[in-house]
């Protein structure tokens, strides 16, 4: 097969550039049908049981997801001016598309249960207009510190911060509803600062950022690349083909996953970025390898004959390898994941492909005396040609010592894997100055928390939750999540009770108690349902039958560690102490939704990991038809990602989502040089016979065409490490990482074994060379076949 | 000044027509007027057991049942209202009671039985929900005509009844609506479809007579439901044993019947 293809793309240039041209036309034109999906609910799968009780949640409480708006006076928010424009951007919220008009929390649109003029219980919006006075405006704020239902919610204690909860249609709308706000807020500026935060708004926010983001980090990825290689190779027609089969290769997959009726998810937006690098490692071979042998052949079709067919091997395994890595992550039970890894998976089949038939075909064009000058001399010549010279004698004359030091490097970074915390937080996906992250740390430090939890206690039937010992239950369970240094606040029914009981006797705080009869409980309720301004403003705590309520836990963080340490404490609690007969209680909220698919996700990648491992080295062991060789060959793979993920446990880095995906990436990766290097020195040792002679040969050839490899990918991706991005930093230095550490792992330590054990490993050679007359005269092109 | 002959042809079209428009509202003004009274002010007096079933958007159902006492003093004036509680039975014996004005400063009372405690009560909001359910306070005990501007748009019919179309306009800016439509009966004067729009001029809520009954010579509107469009959810409210002219008088709406309900109207 592999005669075939690259002859018929060297026969017929033209016929496989236009079926190739034919083919990108065709899934370029799938563009305009893309759908792009930012939902991170959807890295469930749909029938996830902890998403079907979300959607119950929140439709039984009509619960929607908040947009936090935090308004910072430092001098103090309590004062007319303050309060007044909020009072006004308030209003012109209520008009913005997508908003839920009648939920939004703002010191204009909650009511305030209070005593009024001769002992009257009076309900009334907190404030009903704008006001003129500093009384009015201390007022105000005393009204809300008197209500545990408002405190530390509505505004900070001390009345710097006040905060506009805006609740929104879906979750999508978010980064538009966002923008919409922060126009309403700078055209009422004045000496406050707005934040706005909200864990919605950080994921919408972040899916949008990052398709910004992709559109000019891949373009400069590739600028970059096609930089590096006309530094090296000096004939932009040469290297155009490279360009042309990443690129190819991008349109092609993307293409197909939009075809195929997916959606762009994050995941997926960043399929691109990860195709490039992966297409234009093939052909940097074959430019390689073509470039050191165009000198000796002078004609085209029998240099990239010979080039071809000394790479068939390695590039179809080191791309066997890099898809088994991605094709891993469909055994992830996260479907955007699942998504992203087949569809990489088949860009990386593609690049494959192209680069054995369209390279040839390109470089079948160019003609002869354009040539001219191309090609190396001197394989000793140049920066790469010292710098491969250096390697080479390192590995030879301190092998011992290198491979001790690969030793404590494998056990320094075993040590650090141990090290590792998983931990997640979308909105730590955005860079520490973002103002996303800024928002968050401001309003989680003033306020209660933009963090929404929901903990739901369904009883069997309708009153269930009136009953007293329920409620009593509820309010132990508040006070005892309420000591958690992440809980900013925990409301709920029984603050109701507390609170109409407390003004109905007039504001004494001796009643501020539940009632020991349902009775009483249920007539408390009706008041506030018959007097409040909206009953609706109740049934987001208990549903309008009374069998189920629900305790708001209002969290100051939302990492994935926080929000886990809130539910084991109410696990714990529940456990010591029995929840009431025919009650159940479960979490719902977006924090509660990201810790159980980052969970899945971890264990998913482990089981992906651990088995692209095994595939991978199956196919080492059968590519070198030698167990030996399949070990070393998984050498560079191995302490790559030990030494990354160790990095990342000794620095303190969290292991997200992210950085987990990246393993698939490094596994992939980290295998190809190791992939080039052994196949190329077993084959040039065939045919030398001298272990000195085939060390030269393999560093000037397969070392550099690695070198440039190195360089190529680390420094396309640098552009990417100054993303306001995280995980855009992270992917960037992956790359960087990857490339270094691999390349250094191949080029010392893998010479530095088949130094010190030469006679294990490179052995039958030595025999079979001396059965062989003059094995100096066979042509390279014939022991290839041996293989 | 001296005007120019297209603006003067133009300032006397404009007169022309606003001339025309008032004396459409003045219309329009009348039949809101008369409409007001035959559904909020029937008789003297009333006595009516209640039956309000409330259906959230879910399609759940509650179910309140209470008494209802009505005592107007004058035609379109002040009116007392006295609320006594049946269901849900841990609500039962529960007494809620108005004293409405037409200025808008009603007094309203509630009894706790649990607590044994008569409590005044002031909700500004008269836009919020009546005892939880799709109708407002001010869908119960009636909006002033005077508080919107009225247009009378068209004739129509609407189910075999000559009906008024009748665009009503907040003169002040109200949360309750930003528009109405009201197809007024010509017949009888009820209302037999309420519109309410938002500012969006989105339809929000819609009210409608259920059925309309004739009881002691009184044309009277037996169940009427209330729909939230935009949000979901419906609430019927069905009128039975219904009395006119009972005889109430004012110590039936004091604040110590409510602790002691009139026996005679409740048993």
């Amino acid at each position: 097969m592999k005669r075939g293809l690259t002859e018929f793309s060297i026969h017929h240039p033209w016929w496989v550039i236009g079926i190739a041209v034919v083919i990108t036309a065709f899934f370029a034109a799938q563009f305009p049908n893309i759908k792009i999906d930012t939902d991170p609910e959807h890295m469930l799968s749909p029938d996830e049981p902890v998403l079907a009780f979300e959607h119950q949640t929140k439709e039984d409480f009509s619960l929607s997801d908040f947009i936090a708006v935090g308004v910072i006076n430092e001098q103090g928010a309590f004062n007319p001016v303050t309060l007044n424009r909020i009072y006004n951007i308030t209003l012109e919220i209520e008009d913005i598309e997508g908003v839920v008009v009648d939920d939004i929390m703002a010191p204009s649109t909650v009511d305030d249960i209070k005593q009024g003029d001769g002992g009257g219980l009076v309900i009334e919006p907190l404030m009903g207009d704008e006001i003129e006075t500093q009384a009015e405006a201390d007022y105000i704020l005393s009204r809300i510190n008197d209500n545990a239902i408002l405190k530390g919610k509505l505004a900070s204690e001390d009345g710097r911060v006040v905060a506009i909860m805006i609740p929104i249609e879906s979750k999508d709308m978010s980064y538009r509803i966002a923008a919409e706000i922060r126009a309403i807020t700078e055209r009422h500026s004045g000496g406050e600062e707005f934040h706005i935060a909200g864990l919605p708004m950080a994921e919408d926010s972040f899916g949008a950022e990052m398709f910004i983001q992709m559109a000019y980090s891949a373009p400069a990825a590739l600028l970059i690349i096609f930089l590096l290689l006309l530094l090296f190779f000096r004939k932009v027609r040469i290297i155009l083909a490279p360009m042309i089969v990443a690129m190819m290769a991008v349109i092609w997959a993307m293409g197909l996953l939009i075809l195929t009726g997916h959606t762009v998810h994050i995941m997926s937006s960043m399929i691109p970025i990860f195709l490039i690098p992966i297409a234009v490692l093939n052909s940097i071979h074959i430019i390689s390898e073509f470039h050191d042998h165009y000198k000796k052949y002078k004609h085209k079709d029998a240099t990239i004959r010979k080039s071809i067919e000394a790479l068939f091997m390695p590039m179809l395994f080191t791309s066997a390898t890099t898809i088994a890595g991605f094709i891993s992550l469909a055994l992830t039970p996260i479907p955007p994941v699942q998504v992203f890894g087949i569809f990489v998976a088949f860009g990386i089949l593609v690049a494959w492909f192209l680069s054995i038939t369209l390279n040839p075909a390109i470089a079948m064009l160019i003609p002869d005396k354009a040539l001219r000058d191309f090609g190396r001399t001197d394989s000793h010549e140049g920066v790469l040609g010292s710098l491969m010279n250096g390697f080479r004698r390192l590995s030879a004359n301190y092998s011992k010592s290198i491979i001790f030091t690969s030793l404590a490097l494998v056990i320094i970074s075993a040590v650090g894997l141990s090290l590792i915390e998983v931990n997640d937080n979308p909105v730590k996906w955005f860079k520490k100055s973002h103002p996303i992250r800024i928002a968050d740390d401001v309003m989680n430090h003033h306020l209660a928390g933009t963090y929404m939890n929901y903990l739901v206690f369904a009883g069997e039937n309708d009153d269930a939750v009136k009953r007293p010992e329920v409620q009593r239950y509820m309010e132990s369970l508040q006070s005892e999540l309420e000591k958690d240094v992440t809980v900013g606040a925990v409301s709920g029914l029984p603050d109701i009770v507390k609170k109409v009981r407390y003004e109905l006797f007039g504001g004494d705080s001796s009643k501020a108690v539940l009632p020991d009869n349902q009775t009483e409980i249920a007539q408390m309720l009706f008041i506030f349902e018959m007097s409040g301004g909206d009953p609706e403003d109740l049934f987001k705590f208990v549903t309008p039958g009374y069998d189920k309520a629900n305790l708001w836990v209002q969290l100051k963080a939302g990492d994935n560690q926080a929000v886990s340490r809130v539910i084991e404490r109410a696990d714990r609690f529940m456990a010591e102490h029995p929840i009431p007969d025919g009650i159940t209680a479960n979490w719902a909220g977006l924090p509660y939704i990201n810790i159980t698919w980052q969970h899945e996700m971890v264990s998913g990648m482990r089981v992906s990991l651990l088995s692209s491992y095994v595939v991978v080295f199956f196919m080492m062991v059968f590519l070198f038809r030698s167990l030996r060789w399949g070990f070393i060959a998984m050498l560079p793979l191995t302490i790559t990602i030990m030494a990354i993920y160790a990095f990342i446990g000794y620095v303190g880095k969290p292991y997200d989502m992210p950085v987990a995906i990246l393993s698939s990436l490094t596994l992939g990766l980290s295998v190809d040089f190791a992939i080039h290097f052994i196949q190329r020195l077993r084959t040039i040792h065939k045919r030398t016979n001298n272990f000195k002679e085939s060390f030269q040969e393999v560093f000037d050839s397969t070392g550099q065409a690695i070198s440039r490899n190195v360089l190529v990918i680390a420094i396309g991706f640098v552009p990417m490490m100054f993303s306001t991005l995280v995980p855009y930093i992270t992917v960037g230095s992956f790359f960087l990482a990857i490339m270094i550490v691999s390349g250094f792992v191949t080029m010392l330590l893998l010479p530095a074994i088949a130094a010190s054990f030469r006679r294990t490993l490179l052995p039958i050679i030595e025999k079979k060379t001396s059965r062989r007359t003059d094995p100096s005269s066979n042509p390279p092109s014939k022991v290839q076949k041996h293989v | 000044m001296k005007l120019s002959k297209p603006y003067l042809t133009l300032t006397l079209l404009a007169l022309a027509l606003s001339i025309s428009a008032v004396a459409q509202s003045e219309d329009a003004i009348d039949i809101m007027r008369q409409s007001h009274l035959a559904y909020y002010y029937a008789a003297d007096d009333g006595v009516a057991e209640v039956a309000m079933t409330i259906t959230d958007k879910r399609g759940k159902e509650r179910v309140k049942e209470f008494v209802m006492l009505r005592l107007d003093e004058e035609d379109g004036g002040p009116q007392k209202y006295y609320t006594y509680f049946r269901k849900p039975s841990d609500v039962s014996r529960l007494v809620f009671m108005v004293h409405k004005t037409p200025d808008g400063n009603d007094q309203r009372w509630i009894y706790v039985p649990s607590v044994d405690l008569v409590k005044p009560i002031s909700a500004d909001d008269k836009n919020s929900s009546f005892v939880g359910s799709h109708f407002s306070y001010e869908d119960v005990s009636g909006r002033h005509w005077l508080e919107d501007t009225h247009t009378l748009l068209y004739d129509s019919t609407l189910n075999d009844s000559k009906v008024w179309v009748i665009e009503s306009i907040p003169k002040e800016k109200y949360k309750g609506f930003a528009r109405k439509l009201s197809y007024v009966s010509q017949e009888n004067y009820l209302p037999l479809v309420e519109q309410y729009f938002d500012k969006k001029d989105k339809l929000v809520r819609q009210f409608k007579a259920e059925q309309i009954e004739e009881i002691d010579g009184v044309v009277t509107m037996t169940a009427r439901s209330m729909e939230n469009i935009k949000k979901g959810g419906k609430t019927i409210i069905r009128f039975s044993d219904i009395s006119y002219n009972a005889g109430l008088d004012q110590s039936v709406f004091t604040e110590r019947s409510l602790k002691n309900p009139p026996r005679k109207y409740i048993k």
